[in-house]
């Protein structure tokens, strides 16, 4: 082997790259797009599955708009949302049904993101941020606000207070080891059952009346969305989701093992920290809204490493495949019981279970790591 | 290729813990060659690899690369001077030997350079290296033990470090596959690289590594050319084996026979 065949020297490399001439080929799988010095990869198999789950998306929100006790057409229901149309209609639509279709796509969207993060942080599929005692924490603050004060004061702010106090005690009571995903996952658990515990006792110990005001709080649902809740939600997710793309790079080598991950220049500590993080906050803001929807965390994220190759996370699709997941569960809890309304957390958690169980029992058991 | 970089440590201490493992050590890897590092089990070498690459941050003294402290320097940085295959190294399922090899690439790319006419030319010559055109298209899980290792240590030639530390690139490999691994170890340090490898195995030091380290009790006992230091004294100090050297009739390098437990 050639001393120039095995190792070109950088200065001889820049020289062909200025030629502009040299022709490079992307790995298999992907698109290359160049501008002189500048060039990115594209997935093809990520693209096409983001853009299946998108139209996928598209139609069960039309769904979604269309249906209910008052069924729409597709026609009457885009009329509506531009504003034409009936009084009724426009009122159904743009009053109700838009306002809870925009919160289901956020809250879905950010509990799926943060699921993959937390997945990718711990290596384990099955580590969302509802098993590590986030949405029990938020919960817990909520609940105690309705309870305690007897009026309902604020409970989306005090359940974002409630998340970050769950997030911090796990934090607290992990440190001390590495920052390795297994030890935050245990301590997480605790702490969820503490906050759980704490929630049952409040709810134990009030009128009937006081205790149907915090049910919501306790199940998940889009039905009683707090405004400025969704509008702080929009923010976090429109922020929030760059990040998580600035982090890919990183998050694709945090899947190998640690002293791969580090061999290869990823920061692990800092890089831990940012997912951590990132996860923790858009759960606490999805939370905040819709209260704990933890099942779409682990449902969006797996819907999504399905459908992709491993070549990296699936971030973009999870995000997309969670905010499905939600139009879906809120419409099923819409309708299968109409009048009567089930809670989207209901519909999530009776879906969710049977699906946890299948992962679980599946014969070939792909992507456990 | 940038020239050889010198890779060293001055009085450096690691431990596990609250327990030494390593204490006030000064070691050198020769550049352009290959360092063995062996001795008994427990005995601190792969801790000693693990501290040369940062993976374990030192309780005192330092690890130096050309004259810097390593742990000053940028994780990103450290990548592209300095490549480490891990003794347990794990991919997520589902990769490629392709895939897996054009991740050694990461320390050189960045947002807006993701794929260059570098990134391709040491992904072929990576594959090239260690024989691997025709598997390249092959899922990970699907190589044989040789077969993935050589992937993997593609992946760090990837990587175009002058150094490369390797931890036990051997072990649980058959006597052909073990073959495989040093005859490319060989050829990267015949094409400039200084190459750093732990190995239990003493009689493949002898034969294939230029420097020997020979560690007792996470202290140096014996530094050296093999055919110099290796003596029956030393075998057994290292492993508590008596034994007779005979020179190798094909190489020179020492053979032990006659094994016997002291």
């Amino acid at each position: 082997m050639s001393d120039t065949l095995l190792m070109p020297s950088r200065a001889a490399a820049r020289g062909l790259d200025a030629g502009a001439a040299e022709r490079v080929a992307p790995p298999p799988g992907y698109w290359r797009l160049a501008r002189g010095e500048r060039h990115l990869l594209i997935e093809r198999r990520a693209l096409i599955v983001s853009l299946l789950l998108l139209g996928l998306l598209a139609a069960a929100s039309l769904a979604y708009l269309c249906l209910g006790q008052q069924v729409l057409s597709p026609a009457d229901a885009w009329a509506a949302l531009q504003g034409e149309g009936d009084p009724l209609s426009g009122f159904l639509v743009q009053e109700l049904r838009f306002p809870r279709l925009l919160a289901a796509w956020l809250t879905g969207a950010a509990l799926a993101l943060a699921g993959c993060l937390m997945q990718t942080l711990a290596r384990n599929r099955l580590a969302t941020p509802g098993i590590i005692g986030i949405d029990n924490g938020a919960t817990a603050f909520a609940v105690a606000s309705i309870v305690g004060l007897g009026v309902s004061l604020a409970p989306p702010a005090l359940a974002l207070v409630g998340a970050a106090t769950a997030a911090a005690i796990t934090f607290g009571v992990a440190s001390g080891g590495d920052t390795r995903g297994y030890r935050f996952i245990v301590a997480g658990i605790g702490v969820g059952a503490v906050f759980g515990a704490v929630t049952q006792l409040l709810l134990a110990r009030v009128d009937i009346d006081t205790a149907n005001q915090a049910y919501p709080w306790t199940v998940g649902t889009l039905n009683a969305r707090p405004g400025d809740a969704v509008a702080v939600l929009a923010v976090g997710l429109a922020l929030g989701w760059p990040l998580a793309m600035a982090l890919a790079r990183s998050l694709s080598l945090m899947r190998f093992s640690d002293a791969v991950a580090r061999g290869l220049g990823v920061g692990l500590r800092r890089r831990r920290a940012q997912t951590l993080g990132l996860s923790v906050l858009l759960t606490a803001l999805a939370v905040a809204v819709a209260g704990p929807v933890g099942m779409v965390g682990l449902i969006g994220p797996e819907i999504a490493r399905s459908l992709s190759s491993s070549r990296g996370v699936p971030l973009t699709a999870s995000a997309l495949a969670g905010a499905l997941v939600m139009v879906l569960a809120d419409l099923a809890g819409r309708l299968l019981l109409a009048p009567i309304e089930l809670p989207v957390g209901i519909v999530t958690a009776v879906v969710g279970g049977p699906w946890l169980l299948w992962i679980l029992m599946r014969p070939a058991n792909r992507r456990v790591s | 290729m940038n020239a050889p970089q010198r890779l060293q440590a001055e009085a450096l201490s690691l431990s596990h813990g609250r327990t030494a493992i390593i204490e006030d050590l000064a070691v050198e890897l020769p550049p352009g060659r290959v360092t063995a590092i062996v001795g008994p089990n427990g005995c601190g070498k792969s801790t000693l690899l693990a501290g040369l690459a940062r993976l374990h941050a030192p309780d005192s003294g330092a690890v130096l690369l050309d004259g810097q402290d390593i742990q000053r320097l940028p994780a990103r940085e450290l990548a592209r001077r300095l490549a480490l295959l891990p003794q347990e190294a794990t991919a997520p399922e589902g990769l490629t030997v392709g895939d897996l090899i054009r991740f050694g690439r990461q320390p050189h790319q960045g947002w807006l350079r993701q794929w260059s006419g570098d990134d391709q030319r040491a992904v072929e010559e990576a594959v090239a290296a260690a024989g691997l055109e025709a598997l390249a298209d092959r899922p990970l899980e699907a190589l044989s033990g040789g077969q993935r290792q050589r992937a993997w240590i593609a992946m760090t030639i990837a990587q175009q470090t002058p150094l490369l530390l390797l931890d036990e690139p051997t072990s649980a490999l058959d006597m052909g596959h073990q073959l495989e691994v040093f005859e490319l170890v060989k050829r990267l340090a015949a094409d400039g690289r200084t190459l750093a490898l732990v190995l239990h195995d003493l009689a493949s030091a002898c034969r294939y590594a230029d420097h020997l380290v020979a560690m007792r009790d996470g202290r140096i006992v014996a530094q050296g050319a093999p055919a110099e230091v290796v003596t029956e004294a030393l075998v057994h100090e290292l492993y508590g084996v008596r034994c007779t050297l005979v020179p190798d009739p094909a190489t020179g390098t020492p053979i032990l026979t006659d094994l016997r437990r002291a």
